[in-house]
């Protein structure tokens, strides 16, 4: 059975006075009017949120109940900065089991009412806690280092190839009014800002944001009854790894990218991604992140994946549009938000309604791509009109 | 506006038992790993259980010798529970033989470089493994 999705909604990105359930609202209510059906349609409701940092310990059904959805769900789902797609995921799930017709996955997280140091402390507890964080106190910044430190040693990755991605994602989000960060940064700039976790400095790493983002799946059968238009999910690819980063076998790459993506590939009939996909919006929370992802998804061999940016193939007019919007770089990154926005991103390509940021589509297809932690779970899904 | 929330505050009771040998081992300058007696899969940190066969069926062994680093950071900000450091630390993954260890390094490594293991305590009391550059 195919599911679509007919229904988009996602915030602004950034510091945001509104709880979590009034921010969820805003992406639910736009995403609502998107798909211009009414609240009483929607059979399940799908929660995403990680929630680590909040007051509000169970926000399921608060987010729920403020969105008008009482009895229906929720179904709460955490897969740490991947919750996002989870969520979507679950939403798809519940349609293709028949017990849903239409389906909200909403993602939200709020984060920026700790301070900096607790939502440090937060993170760094992605990997092991007690033989990690507890030890060592390991950050989540620190993690995406130590990877990058890999890459950089075994292929000769470069701090200004680095730097250019965030340049370049800076440069979509300043057109993106959503975006967290809206402004262009020069190399410079970014190569010469102080090291947050060596060998990753300030602008290589995401802001900390509040943000929500909502999609409206309907099964096919629905869709044609309704009469709507739907971007179509064509392929799903899921994977996890490890806790404990002593038992991964290479610092290089993410292993659960790889393997999603094969899944993925396979599930939507992809032979080569850069000539079957236009737009990707990939998992870039640090800028080792992207490059990473380049390799991992196989737009490019292992190891090429810093002169893939230098040579412009990432960006426009290059061989796969990649952030658009700006990304988790310059966009910003509410864990539980992510991987729905990259959904309402891929969307607002596909119907060719992303104005000034608009790629050039010649199959009509895009990806997305969405890591929790440091691939500790791994997210890629294809979507096609 | 703003309402500053009621304080919570999480401190945990962790339960170590059934990996107290490696805990009472770096109090005495060792570093065990465990590797599962019925099919071999060896554990850094160690497990009481074996998540490929399911035995519990465990030897205790040492790690120890010459490492190599594997992946390094040099963290500039400190989190919650850590304000004690008053300087940078830095935090890298080494492999000794078939097991890999977290460490804090003493001296200024980089990808490759050759270390040492050690054991000590930091300021709050946390036993961990400390490097050191051969
Ligand atoms: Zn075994």
């Amino acid at each position: 059975m195919r599911v679509g999705i007919i229904g988009v909604g996602c915030t602004k990105f950034g510091v945001h006075e509104k709880t979590i359930q009034e921010l969820a609202f805003d992406a639910v209510k736009e995403a609502i009017e998107d798909a211009d059906i009414s609240r009483e349609d929607i059979d399940m409701s799908v929660v995403g949120t990680s929630n680590t940092r909040g007051y509000e310990l169970m926000p399921a059904v608060p987010i729920n109940e403020y969105c008008g959805f009482a009895g229906k769900g929720p179904i709460r789902v955490e897969a740490a900065c991947a919750t996002g797609s989870a969520a979507l995921y679950t939403a798809y799930s519940s349609i293709v089991s028949g017990m849903a017709d239409i389906a909200v996955a909403i993602g939200v997280e709020k984060m920026t009412e700790l301070n900096t140091p607790t939502s440090l402390a937060v993170g760094g507890r992605s990997g092991s806690y007690l033989w990690e964080f507890h030890q060592y106190g390991t950050t989540f910044p620190g993690y995406y280092a130590m990877h990058a430190s890999a890459h950089m040693a075994k292929y000769g990755t470069t701090s200004e190839q680095l730097a250019m991605v965030a340049v370049k994602n800076h440069r979509n989000a300043a057109k993106n009014p959503k975006a967290h960060f809206p402004k262009e940064i020069t190399l410079e700039k970014a190569v010469s800002s102080r090291y947050v976790a060596y060998p990753l400095k300030l602008f290589d790493c995401c802001p900390i944001s509040d943000g929500a983002s909502a999609a409206i799946l309907a099964s096919e059968k629905k869709i044609k009854e309704l009469g709507k238009e739907a971007v179509w999910i064509e392929g799903i690819g899921y994977s996890s790894d490890t806790a404990n980063v002593t038992k991964r076998s290479d610092y290089a790459g993410l292993k659960a990218t790889v393997e999603a993506s094969k899944m993925a590939y396979k599930m939507a009939g992809i032979e080569n991604p850069l000539k079957s996909l236009d737009v990707a919006c990939l998992h870039d929370c640090f800028t080792i992140a992207e490059i990473m992802a380049y390799e991992d998804l196989g737009f490019c061999r292992k190891g090429e994946g810093g002169k893939f940016v230098e040579e412009g193939r990432s960006d426009f007019g290059g061989d796969i549009t990649v952030n658009t919007f700006g990304g988790l770089k310059a966009k910003g990154h509410p864990l539980g938000a992510t991987g729905l926005a990259m959904i309402y991103e891929a969307v607002k390509q596909l119907r060719e309604e992303a104005g000034d940021l608009q790629a050039d589509l010649e199959n009509y297809k895009a990806l997305t791509h969405n890591i929790g932690g440091t691939g500790h779970f791994g997210w890629v899904f294809v979507l096609g009109v | 506006m703003i309402i500053e929330g009621r304080e919570l505050v999480f401190k945990h009771n962790i339960p170590v038992t059934r990996v107290e040998k490696y805990w009472k081992g770096l109090e005495e300058g060792k570093i065990y790993g465990t590797v599962c007696k019925s099919c071999g899969a060896k554990y850094s940190p160690p497990q009481a259980d074996c998540s490929l066969c399911y035995s519990d069926d465990m030897e205790w062994v040492e790690i120890g010798g010459e490492g190599e680093v594997e992946c390094m950071t040099e963290q500039h900000s400190f989190p919650a529970g850590f304000e004690f450091l008053k300087e940078s630390y830095i935090i890298a993954v080494a492999r000794f033989g078939d097991f890999k260890v977290v460490g804090w390094a003493k001296d200024k490594i980089s990808v490759g470089d050759k270390v040492v293991a050690e054991t000590g305590k930091d300021e709050t009391g946390v036993w961990k493994v400390y490097f050191r550059k051969v």
